[in-house]
């Protein structure tokens, strides 16, 4: 029974760090531009739909796939951020709305090219290994392995980094960091622009594991957001924590009780750390 | 009030518009009409950015429909089950969000969790609401009237009617509630929470009045939209729901007390002016809202009355 | 006693802004408050008014210990605050605001017949809108009645804080830095009007940078450095202490 259990706590860590790439994203979003943006979802979805595109219709090597589909992401971002996001900084009610539109667009786009049938990629890198008596898909560990490593290098570059630390220090403080030259605007964009690129590459990956259909952006902005803020908005290393802890919630609840209701577990906990510490588990603003 | 003989002339219309299209369209915009209103009270009046009033919506068509098939009861009966139920339910969640001072966007995710539970009760509790089937209402609301005694609301113009009484009621409720007192602490504690407090306008206690009265009148909008359509599901209680109304609200003019109404009607009838397929459908609304938001933030009564106080300040 | 305060202390972090400060206003006394930027007056002031929680000490008005009670209550109980920077209701206009400004004094002369109200404005509600723009006119704003209060003067905006504090029927004023920013004439009206307050029997409890406007008004005075009440008494004492001079440091205080 144990073996069980532990295999569901290692499926909710694998989930979670996805769900932790996106709240990455959030995170970062809100810090800068002080507004989170909903339509995140949508470029992992870009990030996936590109993904099995190039991988299975273009016959484009897995990496090669992935770099596109995160550039073609990044590039969306880009766009959306200048025709939309420029105008609602600070805004959240209005950046907010503008991201539900967004959404919208996108959501139908995404059906009209693709329908709601199931697109499922071909396995890239088959076989498994066991632990035991727990048996584990080699590609589930591989995304593991690159989602911790790419938010581990987001993390390093924010510390170590001229441009990380001059980010952080707008995020404490915007205007002593205008009046020591960080081209604010140039941030904002490119943190805009950085996050959907995160997403996307959370879509590849997704792409590589299950089956895509439209509605997948929907349901990962979700969990994103909950997993920032059950970290703490703002707390870039607590986000991958809030979504393996979100997601280690979610498998082990529907365990033990109805799977019918598995987001509402992630839910009830959200509210009830949000209600007795409402700086998150780990405490906002980096 | 001015805005209320904006209502007449939709008083004397099926004398004149005999077509069913438009009868049924405005029935609707009616109907969500008031759900957009119920949503307007707390976020333009009070501020408070809720994404519960889908489940409020939902629950009003749910436990209505449930109720008369209980307990045997009439239409108006049922409701007022609805209402304890809607009431005691914002009561505790409007509680738990505002004891606790969740701000802005929390209190959005919070509500957001709350409706997504309700939601999901009603997906599951098959043995109840049928879950994802939903349930096929059979029954109508009844009404008394001098002279024809109790009929029952079956056709479109009995319903035109119905819906457009019903949404003049709340229209006079909401605008003798934000001309009110009570509807000055709701702007006091929207444009300026710590202020208000420091006067004295004890914040939480509107915010959860507010709250509820948006939740209430969100059900009344879904006991007539269940039994119009005659066809009740859960996903009355899902976040498309909750955004529809809102981008209502943006449309024709947050904070005023026609642009509700105003937004319904072009949201309503939109899909019957362009003719368009199902997926383009959801991609222009969100174009709209996002043009809305950024050339248009007062919307369109909003834009109206500007438009008339520089005309009259011309002339 | 009307209020006495007791080893308040506020700290934000590492940083304490209020160290252990105690004293007492009596009742139809005006207390002026002194002290640099940075001495802690503000949050001294912020934390009577119930907006900051303090880390430590009592505050008893009327013999009840009103400490870290909500700002609404304490509102309720006639202790009113002006803000430094004015607060406004952005987008509504002068008189909009007196009249919000009225609930307190709604809530107590309509404790049954509120529900009324709502329907349709009765006696009380024509009451609260004499008395709207008497408060008006007494800090000579009536002509600005339907402007929209963002449309004001910073000096105006100063006094419809104060024209909002006055309705709200206030037994203890806490006023923050009322006159900084207001020319001369509008400092002769803001006297005017804290004289006018004074003889109705409401006690003045004041912060101002302008030792001079202080000097002349206040019976009591306090002064404060960093965080700590460093002197006590009758305002020309305290403006002699030596500890006081020293805070200051070579600005001078010319009365």
């Amino acid at each position: 029974m144990t073996q069980v259990v532990v295999g569901q706590i290692l499926n909710g860590i694998i989930l979670g760090s996805l769900y932790g790439i996106i709240a990455l994203g959030v995170t970062m979003t809100f810090g800068i531009t002080g507004i989170v943006n909903f339509a995140l979802g949508q470029f992992m979805m870009i990030g996936a739909y590109a993904t099995w595109y190039f991988t299975d219709l273009a016959m484009f090597p897995f990496p090669v796939a992935v770099v596109f589909a995160v550039a073609l992401a990044a590039a969306a971002g880009l766009v959306a951020d200048q025709a939309l996001f420029r105008f609602t900084r600070n805004n959240l009610v209005n950046g907010l709305l503008v991201s539900i539109g967004l959404i919208s667009v996108m959501e139908s786009g995404a059906l009209l090219l693709f329908t709601t049938t199931p697109k499922n990629m071909d396995i890239v890198v088959a076989g498994s290994w066991s632990l035991g008596a727990i048996t584990l898909p080699r590609m589930k560990v591989v995304a593991f392995l690159l989602l911790v490593a790419v938010i581990g290098l987001t993390w390093l570059g924010l510390s170590r980094a001229w441009l990380g630390r001059a980010t952080r220090a707008y995020a404490q403080n915007p205007e002593a960091a205008m009046l020591m030259g960080v081209p604010t605007k140039a941030l904002q964009t490119g943190v805009v622009v950085y996050s959907c690129a995160l997403a996307g590459f959370g879509g590849a990956l997704y792409a590589s594991l299950f089956s895509l259909e439209p509605s997948l952006g929907g349901l990962f902005i979700l969990k994103g957001v909950e997993a920032a803020i059950l970290a703490g908005v703002g707390n870039l290393l607590g986000a991958l924590a809030g979504g393996v802890i979100l997601g280690v919630t979610e498998s082990v609840g529907s365990l033990y009780l109805p799977s019918a209701f598995r987001d509402a577990y992630g839910l009830v906990f959200l509210v009830a750390i949000l209600l007795f510490r409402p700086a998150g588990l780990f405490g906002g603003q980096k | 009030m001015k805005a209320l003989w904006f209502l007449i002339p939709l008083y004397l219309l099926p004398l004149l518009v005999k077509s069913d299209v438009v009868l049924t369209v405005l029935i609707f915009t009616f109907v969500l009409g008031i759900l957009a209103i119920g949503f307007n009270i707390v976020f333009g009046g009070a501020g408070q950015l809720t994404m519960f009033h889908a489940a409020a919506f939902g629950i009003g068509s749910y436990v209505t429909f449930l109720s008369m098939l209980r307990f045997s009861i009439p239409f108006w009966l049922g409701y007022l089950v609805a209402v304890v139920v809607v009431v005691l339910i914002s009561i505790v969640i409007g509680w738990i969000c505002f004891k606790f001072r969740l701000k802005e966007f929390y209190f959005a995710v919070v509500t957001l969790a709350f409706a997504e539970l309700c939601r999901l009760v009603a997906l599951n509790w098959t043995s109840v609401t049928n879950g994802t089937l939903g349930m096929l209402v059979l029954e109508k609301p009844t009404l008394w009237l001098p002279g024809s005694g109790v009929i029952k609301i079956e056709q479109t113009v009995p319903w035109y009617f119905l819906t457009l009484v019903s949404l003049t009621g709340v229209l006079v409720f909401s605008a003798l509630l934000m001309r009110s007192w009570i509807g000055r602490n709701f702007s006091a504690i929207r444009l300026n929470e710590d202020l208000a407090q420091t006067l004295g306008i004890d914040t939480f206690r509107y915010k959860l009045l507010a709250f509820t009265i948006s939740n209430v009148i969100a059900s009344f909008a879904g006991a007539l939209y269940g039994f119009y359509t005659g066809y009740i599901e859960p996903a009355y209680l899902a976040v498309a729901q909750s955004l529809d109304a809102i981008a209502m609200v943006l449309l024709g003019g947050v904070s005023t007390i026609l642009g509700p109404v105003a937004g319904a009607l072009v949201l309503t009838s939109l899909p019957h002016l362009i003719e368009l397929p199902a997926e383009m459908r959801v991609a222009v609304y969100g174009m709209i809202l996002i043009l809305v938001i950024l050339l248009m933030p007062r919307g369109i009564v909003g834009l109206a009355a500007g438009l008339f106080k520089r005309r009259a300040h011309a002339s | 006693m009307l209020l006495k305060v007791e080893n308040l202390t506020k700290r934000f972090g590492g940083l304490v802004a209020v160290s252990d400060v105690s004293f007492g206003i009596e009742k139809g006394e005006i207390i002026g408050i002194f002290g640099p930027n940075g001495s802690g007056k503000t949050t001294l002031l912020s934390l009577l008014a119930g907006l900051l929680p303090p880390s430590a000490g009592r505050v008893f008005w009327k013999g009840q210990d009103i400490a870290g009670a909500r700002p609404n209550v304490i509102a309720s109980l006639g202790v009113i605050k002006t803000f430094q920077n004015p607060q406004l209701f952005s987008e509504l206009s002068v008189f909009e605001h007196v009249m919000i400004a009225s609930f307190l004094a709604f809530t107590r002369i309509k404790d049954h017949s509120r529900l009324s109200s709502f329907l349709a404005p009765g006696k009380g509600e024509a009451a609260l809108r004499a008395r709207a723009e008497k408060a008006l006119t007494l800090c000579r704003l009536q002509g600005a009645s339907e402007k929209p209060a963002a449309e004001l003067s910073y000096g105006e905006e100063k006094m419809l804080g104060v024209a909002m504090a006055m309705m709200c029927e206030p037994e203890l004023l806490l006023l923050d830095e009322p006159a900084s920013g207001l020319g001369n004439d509008e400092i002769q009206n803001l006297e005017n009007v804290l004289r006018d307050l004074r003889a109705h029997g409401t006690t003045l409890c004041i912060i101002d940078h302008k030792v001079a406007f202080l000097a002349k008004f206040a019976d009591q005075a306090i002064a404060l450095q960093q965080g700590c009440k460093i002197a006590e008494g009758r305002p020309h004492d305290v403006l002699a202490d030596p500890g006081v001079v020293k805070a200051y440091l070579g600005r001078s205080h010319h009365a």
